[in-house]
């Protein structure tokens, strides 16, 4: 028994050099189950907004915002993969200004967690109107619903990822936003589309006021009406026109953190003038991968 | 980034050149700003537009894989086209592997030209007009110097900023932060600056990450780590982390002329270390991430799952821009070089779709990431190498010993690095940088040393660094320099420091900051080589290398040379002078070995051997402040335990390098505030203690090496007030580690007492 015992714990110290580096914290360490790439510890460790507790933007802690603005939001809600911790910014700065894009598909994955969410939300929303609207219009034995029995999940129809300035493209080679949407975009099947970009370069968000930033925000984006990106809008709208009878297009913007929501504001505005302009009506959610 | 690139063919001979600013090209080889000061460009015959924008590191192939030759004269516009494309064949190709442009895109999007631009050999000057744009920037009319009030204000802007970039070596972003600092007339508007100073052959251009066969870079140390290395030997390896580095002295080395014409292959052995981690981590992270997100998987042109396919046509066009992962072409790799990452010499293990360069592979090196991202399309200024001084001592030994208040021992070592430093160098210049090894014993006051030494550098006009590898040690060091040298007030660099682009004549740098210089010193003082993290880390090592100029010199001082270097100073090979003494003149205390079970069985059975427990009565006894030193970091709490039982009352702590409140309860060490200090190596080096015993516990384990055995004990005795402390080795086995310890100590002593220092 003994010698088993210490057969293993070699065998154990033979392995333990093996061990992967985890991508967050560069260490070697037990792999973790629910992230590739990620040790136990540091997967133990993120603050995943399970839960939000404000069900306009998604934010983990109270908001006094969402409740005090009365202006039509022009998004259905956001919702975030994680809290924005020291943590979690030291990551994305790692990701996002030191370039280390290995990061890229991981963010990917835990914004995926976001959009799991979300999706379980509507879904369950849909099945709540549906049973509402079914009550009050008894269906008929010759013609079951199946749509009831078997709701479809909810599912976005378009991801647009939130676009960031040329100066900024050059400066850092990709933009987050898309390298976040391209991962759900393949997970999900959804098709992703830069209908949006950014007009001018923004300065400083942080020295302004909120006023300051949200005014300022408003001509920051319009739609994109390259002609090559509508014809392949067209392409996808037609290919779900079946799906859009009785709905609006859903829509979800992307991007790596929301912070004050003026930019998503801005972008949903921007995007519902493009997608009304086409002869569409739209629904805009938005996903981000933190919020602070 | 993106760059226009071109051929100029100027007094019979071709070569091609890229360009920031295609402006000031025109005027400079039209040969219009003649007379005027930094513009003695030359008349060119020919210029020939090969690209009006180009990815940067395609634009430096071009340009360094260049081979003139006679028919140029008669080409046409094809000839050309076909030339470039020729040349950037295994890109090109790469490229469309990647789901990037197809060859014929290339040649037809405007993207390589091969327009003439001037020609004045049929005798009048046939200038082109060429429209579009450069580099993504709009063209200027050729009179227009971008705003610059003239040629002579661009010349006057390029000479700042060639001299605030002498002996950089700086990444775009950097070099913007530089001027914005130093020069915030030019910011914003500095290419067409950079742009000249390059045609006067001050500042050059160079793609951040390159095939770079031109430039060596390595050797300069000298001992490099024996150079060939197979394949099967590297996977063995493993990771870079144990590869043993380029300075390798775990290694068998030569040290010979031949050695460094084969640093090429040194490199590319090195790099493939770095790789087989790197690619063996993102095997294992993105062939998980999902069948999706998968490697090679991304591409958009594989189907979907149940994607319908007007959908999958969208995707396409949302091509999926992950790092992809680069498996090995070991034929290819060999055929061509292995890039480099000119920045730390890595191998780039990244590859990503690029916005900056529009390509859909574009290498980035993920070795020095911290430092913000090195990438085949990212612009690497570096000044053209400065003249070294000979650092000619201005004053006589004798009168630094006695103006820098040197000890005897102290001062005839001064004396010949002083001599080393004068010597001529001329059979130097192809070696690269001499180096001297200052060897001093634990407490000898080598920075007193390295006084006399910065005193001849700055006297003779030079630039003097002094690297060492850690925070603290620069930051108590700066004062002190300060102080020494009131009129040089040096640079202080760290991470995080605000000096980050002053220049000054001393420069005093962590080591990571050293990646920011190139051939900027004439004098370099390594302090402590042996220390992390130098050791096997090729990067560091690298950087090391880049920092001197080729005739100028090392000095490293070490307590514990690597054993290389130990053999290469006896051998004769290595110029080196020994201190064997500390600054107060008595002997190293010379370790005693106490016999004691292994650490964890004690711990176990809840009880210390009697001779330990009366060796350290009697450290207490005579008030001396105790390091007691373990292997292991889980063995202090439990030690700290069993001591609190055994001595009641005596304030004592335990830390490590995990310890948040480590600073503080050196502090109170050192105050005396407590009295015994359990930890492990982390305090080896620098922590001086007055009136201390040094104890070791384990001492025969693998984690203490000869060099740490050394340096712990030379925390013992090194006041003036109590120049005898103990040192205890206890362990169950009396092993090499400890012997060769103890001998090196009694041979210093040996020495000193027969120099008659003690
Ligand atoms: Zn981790
Ligand atoms: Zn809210
Ligand atoms: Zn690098
Ligand atoms: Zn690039």
């Amino acid at each position: 028994m003994n010698s088993i015992m210490s057969w293993i714990k070699k065998a154990r110290l033979l392995i333990a050099p093996s061990l992967p580096q985890c991508l967050f914290c560069g260490k070697r360490g037990r792999p973790s189950s629910g992230l590739p790439g990620i040790c136990v510890s540091c997967h133990t460790g993120i603050p995943w907004i399970r839960c939000p507790r404000c069900q306009t933007c998604g934010r983990h802690v109270g908001c006094p915002d969402c409740s005090r603005s009365r202006e039509p939001v022009p998004i259905r809600c956001n919702r975030s993969a994680v809290a924005y911790t020291s943590e979690m910014r030291e990551l994305l700065g790692q990701y996002k200004y030191r370039g280390n894009e290995r990061l890229a598909p991981i963010l990917g994955l835990m914004l995926d967690k976001a959009y799991t969410i979300l999706q379980q939300e509507q879904s369950e929303q849909q099945i709540a109107t549906l049973q509402s609207n079914s009550s009050r219009r008894p269906f008929s034995a010759a013609k079951p619903n199946y749509s009831l029995i078997h709701p479809a999940l909810w599912q976005a129809d378009l991801l647009v990822p939130v676009p960031v300035s040329s100066a900024r493209l050059a400066e850092r080679g990709f933009n987050q936003a898309e390298q976040l949407a391209d991962v759900l975009s393949l997970r999900r099947g959804i098709p992703q589309l830069p209908l949006l970009i950014r007009t001018r370069h923004t300065g400083k968000q942080s020295f302004k006021s909120r006023s300051e930033r949200l005014a300022d925000m408003k001509q920051v984006f319009a739609g994109n009406t390259e002609q090559k990106l509508l014809q392949r809008l067209g392409g996808h709208l037609e290919s779900i026109a079946a799906r859009l009878q009785n709905r609006p297009l859903q829509i979800i913007i992307i991007d790596d953190i929301y912070t004050t929501g003026s930019t998503m504001r801005a972008c949903a505005e921007a995007l519902h003038r493009l997608i009304g302009d086409l002869g569409y009506a739209a629904e805009i959610y938005s996903l981000t991968w933190a919020r602070s | 980034m993106r760059v226009a690139v071109y051929a100029v063919e100027c007094y019979g001979s071709w070569e091609i050149r890229v360009s920031l600013n295609l402006t000031v090209d025109r005027l400079w080889w039209k040969g219009e700003g003649m007379g005027g000061e930094g513009w003695g460009g030359g008349q060119a015959d020919r210029l020939v537009l090969l690209s009006q924008s180009l990815p940067l590191g395609w634009g430096v192939k071009l340009r360094e894989g260049f081979r003139a030759s006679p028919a140029m004269t008669l080409w046409k516009k094809e000839d050309w086209k076909r030339y470039v494309a020729n040349c950037l064949k295994a890109e090109i190709r790469q490229e469309q592997e990647e789901g990037g442009l197809r060859e014929e895109e290339w040649l037809t999007a405007r993207i390589i030209s091969g327009e003439s631009m001037l020609d004045r050999t049929g005798g009048g000057a046939k200038e082109v007009a060429i429209s579009g744009n450069y580099g993504g920037q709009p063209v200027f009319p050729k009179e227009s110097l971008l705003g610059w009030g003239g040629s002579a204000a661009l010349a006057a802007a390029a000479n700042q900023l060639a001299a605030v970039l002498a002996g950089r070596s700086l990444l775009q972003g950097e070099a913007e932060a530089l001027v914005a600092e130093r020069l915030p007339d030019l910011a914003g508007n500095w290419s067409a600056a950079v742009q000249l100073a390059h045609l006067q052959g001050r500042i050059r251009i160079e793609a951040a990450v390159a095939y770079n066969n031109r430039e060596h870079g390595g050797g300069v140390l000298g001992w490099v780590s024996k150079v060939k290395q197979s394949v099967k030997e590297t996977e063995r390896i493993g990771s870079r982390e144990q590869g043993g580095g380029v300075l390798g002295w775990g290694r068998k080395m030569k040290q010979s002329g031949k050695e460094t014409g084969q640093i090429g292959s040194r490199e590319q052995g090195g790099g493939v270390l770095g790789w087989v981690s790197q690619a063996k981590q993102s095997v294992h992270v993105l062939g998980r991430v999902s069948e999706a997100v998968a490697g090679r998987g991304v591409r958009p042109r594989l189907t979907v799952g149940r994607f319908p396919v007007v959908t999958g046509r969208l995707l396409h066009a949302a091509a999926l821009r992950l790092p992809q992962l680069h498996l090995p072409r070991r034929g290819a790799a060999a055929r061509r070089g292995a890039s480099r990452c000119l920045r730390c010499g890595s191998v780039p293990t990244g590859r990503t779709a690029c916005a900056a360069c529009g390509l859909a592979g574009c290498a980035y090196c993920e070795a020095c990431l911290a430092l913000g991202r090195s990438r085949a399309c990212a612009l690497l200024l570096r000044s053209a190498p400065l003249p070294a001084v000979r650092c000619t001592a201005g004053v006589s030994p004798t009168v630094a010993a006695r103006r820098w208040g040197l000890s005897a021992a102290q001062a005839a070592a001064a004396a010949a690095a002083l001599g080393f430093l004068a010597e001529p160098r001329e059979r130097s210049a192809p070696r690269g940088p001499e180096r001297f090894l200052l060897w001093a014993v634990t407490g000898a006051g080598k920075t007193e040393i390295t006084f006399p030494l910065l005193e001849a550098a700055l006297a003779a006009g030079g630039r003097a660094l002094i690297a060492t590898p850690r925070r603290d040690v620069v930051l108590e060091l700066a004062p002190r320099l300060a102080k020494a040298f009131p009129a040089d007030t040096p640079a202080v660099l760290y991470g995080g420091s605000e000096d980050r682009w002053n220049a000054s004549s001393i420069t005093l740098a962590t080591t990571h900051q050293l990646l920011r210089f190139n051939q900027a010193f004439d004098l370099v003082i390594i302090d402590e080589l042996d220390a992390f993290p130098y050791h096997n880390d090729p990067m560091l090592a690298y950087a090391a290398e880049q920092i001197c100029k080729p005739s100028g010199s090392f000095i490293f001082l070490s307590a514990t040379p690597p054993a290389e270097l130990q053999r290469l100073a006896r051998s004769g090979k290595l110029p080196h002078a020994r201190v064997p003494v500390r600054f107060h003149g008595h002997p190293l205390p010379v370790p005693v070995h106490l016999h004691m079970p292994p650490l964890h069985r004690c711990l176990k059975q809840g009880r210390l051997p009697g001779s330990l427990i009366r060796t350290l009565q009697k450290s207490l006894a005579r008030k001396a402040q105790i390091f007691l030193f373990v292997s292991r970091i889980a063995h202090i709490a439990g030690l700290l335990q069993l001591l609190n039982r055994i001595f009641p009352g005596v304030p004592m702590e335990g830390t490590s390098s995990k310890d948040p409140d480590r600073a503080e309860k050196v502090l109170e060490f050192r105050n005396c505030a407590i009295s015994l200090l359990v930890t492990t190596t982390i305090l080896e080096r620098g922590v001086t203690v007055p009136r201390s015993d040094v104890f070791i516990l384990d001492a025969d384990s693998s984690l203490f090496d000869e060099a740490a055995l050394v340096q712990m004990a030379g925390r013992a005795g090194r006041s003036k007030d109590d120049p005898d402390g103990h040192v205890v080795f206890a362990s169950a086995e009396w092993s090499k580690s400890q012997r060769r310890a103890i001998s090196q100590i009694r041979s210093m002593n040996a020495i000193a007492h027969r120099q008659g220092y003690l």
